[in-house]
């Protein structure tokens, strides 16, 4: 049978950003896949150089769109690990509940993007719909729906109010109801289990092999989750559950993120019920004595990691940044081999793609 | 993982060489490591220790010389440094036995100008096909068009 090369991208309805995928098929199968990156390469590890620690807060919040406040927290933590700041408790509190709400907010636009990708666009319609509600006490916290503007250096900015925990409380309950709802479609709708059960599935050895991370990986049996492993902001003194799932096909990949709102919604509600009083920030020096740091933390899509090198000015000298679609779109050239085209939509969206992340 | 028996296997595997650990935050465990090395010290650490993931491979010019640091992850954050000449650099890939690695190398060859030897397909990852000016991350590419 002849060999056809099918270009997916750069432009493409499937992809909410500029990636080039080139699927070699025969006839209705996928035989390779090959992969083109640098579209929204904006040169921000280079950029971060001309800039004051300060500057570059806002600067790094805005690798990701969605994902915007574990950046500078991943970020943040390094700086004040190399000034030997103590953040105040209520300062990583907050923190915390702000990477726990970008967490719901993250999974639930992402269900929406599958489900639409597959056709199921009453999903797309109400998971959209439920992660208003996630959004809207970020603005309540911060007024930034998508850019928060929450951490700096020794803290945070905004503290929190009587009145907004009773809103973000009310509104963190109706959003649980609406969860429980798509939950139930995940695990008993026909349509979706059909076009995601056993579709692009990922072995625990390729995981492992494409040093995979996060939702993805712990959909495929990986047990790592960085916010046990190795706790950082407010985890220390929170409990939860790490969702793991085996097969790591699209439909345990839905199930582990799907189930991981259930334990932020947890998270969040266990902050607000305890959130310690005092200072939410510690005043920080500009500039940052020399040394290195390796800053890592548990994003949405899995494990970031930000090297950090200072040579004691108030620019740092290099700042390296990994984020968890990278070692994704690498797994995922394995997950588009020997499958059927019509699954290709539902393989890549699998992954929760973040092309801007991945670029810098 | 021990660090004390890290070192002491690692020794074992390479004879030659001394090899020291020093720790920087957040708890993160540096071993500097030879060139010629690297591939012997990874397949320890993976064999021996499980550590199967590698985070990411930072590459940044120290003006004498150039230095990647690959970060390891397993239970605790292991980074090996190597040190390559500016001139020339040179190191073995390790995208046979990771292939995780095959990005995260493409990225620093093209950005500091390192050859990852018997890389399978060592193309631009970011940058654009027909890039031909000097590797971006260079220390002297950043003094001549520094922003103003």
């Amino acid at each position: 049978m002849t060999r056809v090369t099918i270009p997916v991208g750069p432009q493409h309805p499937l992809l909410k950003e500029p990636l080039s995928v080139r699927l070699t098929a025969e006839g209705e199968r996928v035989l390779e896949a090959a992969m083109r990156l640098g579209y929204v390469h904006r040169g921000i590890e280079r950029l971060v150089q001309e800039r004051t620690y300060v500057q570059n807060l806002h600067l790094l919040e805005r690798v990701c769109g969605i994902c915007s406040h574990v950046h500078t927290t991943t970020y943040c933590q390094g700086v004040e690990a190399l000034l030997e700041l103590d953040v105040p408790p209520r300062g990583l509190a907050l923190r915390t509940l702000m990477c726990e709400l970008e967490r719901i907010h993250s999974h639930l636009l992402w269900l929406g993007v599958l489900a639409e990708n597959i056709g199921f666009s009453t999903i797309f319609m109400y998971s959209w719909r439920d992660r208003e509600m996630a959004l809207d006490i970020m603005e309540g916290l911060s007024g930034g729906r998508i850019a928060h503007a929450v951490n700096t250096i020794g803290g945070v900015r905004v503290d929190l109010d009587r009145g907004e925990m009773y809103a973000a409380r009310r509104l963190l309950n109706e959003l649980e109801k609406h969860v429980h709802d798509l939950l139930d479609v995940v695990e008993h709708e026909s349509t979706l289990k059909v076009r995601t059960q056993g579709v692009g599935g990922a072995s625990l050895e390729q995981v492992r092999r494409h040093c995979a991370v996060g939702p993805l990986a712990r959909a495929a049996g990986l047990d790592r989750d960085l916010r046990r492993d190795a706790p950082y902001a407010a985890y220390d003194r929170l409990s939860f559950e790490v969702v793991t799932e085996t097969g790591g096909d699209v439909w345990a990949a839905t199930r582990v993120r799907v189930l991981e709102v259930f334990e932020s919604l947890s998270l969040c509600r266990q902050i607000l019920d305890d959130l310690p009083s005092g200072e939410i920030a510690t005043r920080a020096p500009r500039r940052v004595p020399e040394g290195e740091v390796v800053s890592r933390a548990e994003a949405p899509r899995g494990e970031v990691v930000y090297y950090l090198r200072s040579d004691g000015s108030d620019k740092p000298a290099r700042i390296k940044i990994r984020t968890p679609t990278l070692p994704a779109l690498s797994l995922v050239r394995e997950q588009l081999r020997d499958i059927n085209i019509a699954d290709v939509p539902a393989v890549i969206s699998g992954i929760d793609l973040c092309i801007a992340c991945a670029d810098r | 993982m021990e660090i004390e028996t890290l070192l002491a296997t690692l020794g074992e595997a390479c004879p030659d060489y001394a090899f020291e650990a020093r720790t920087i935050p957040v708890d993160e465990t540096v071993i500097e490591i030879p060139a010629a090395c690297l591939e012997d010290v990874v397949n320890v650490l993976r064999t021996t220790f499980s550590a199967y993931h590698l985070s990411t491979i930072t590459g940044q010019d120290r003006g004498t010389e150039l230095e990647l640091l690959y970060h390891f992850w397993h239970e605790r954050g292991i980074t090996l440094r190597v040190a390559l000449p500016r001139e020339g650099a040179r190191v073995r890939t390790l995208t046979e036995t990771i292939p995780g690695a095959d990005f995260y190398e493409r990225e620093v060859g093209e950005m500091l100008g390192v050859t990852f030897e018997g890389h399978p397909g060592p193309e631009h990852l970011l940058l654009p096909e027909d890039w031909e000016s000097e590797p971006p991350l260079r220390k002297a590419q950043q003094a001549e068009e520094g922003d103003p």
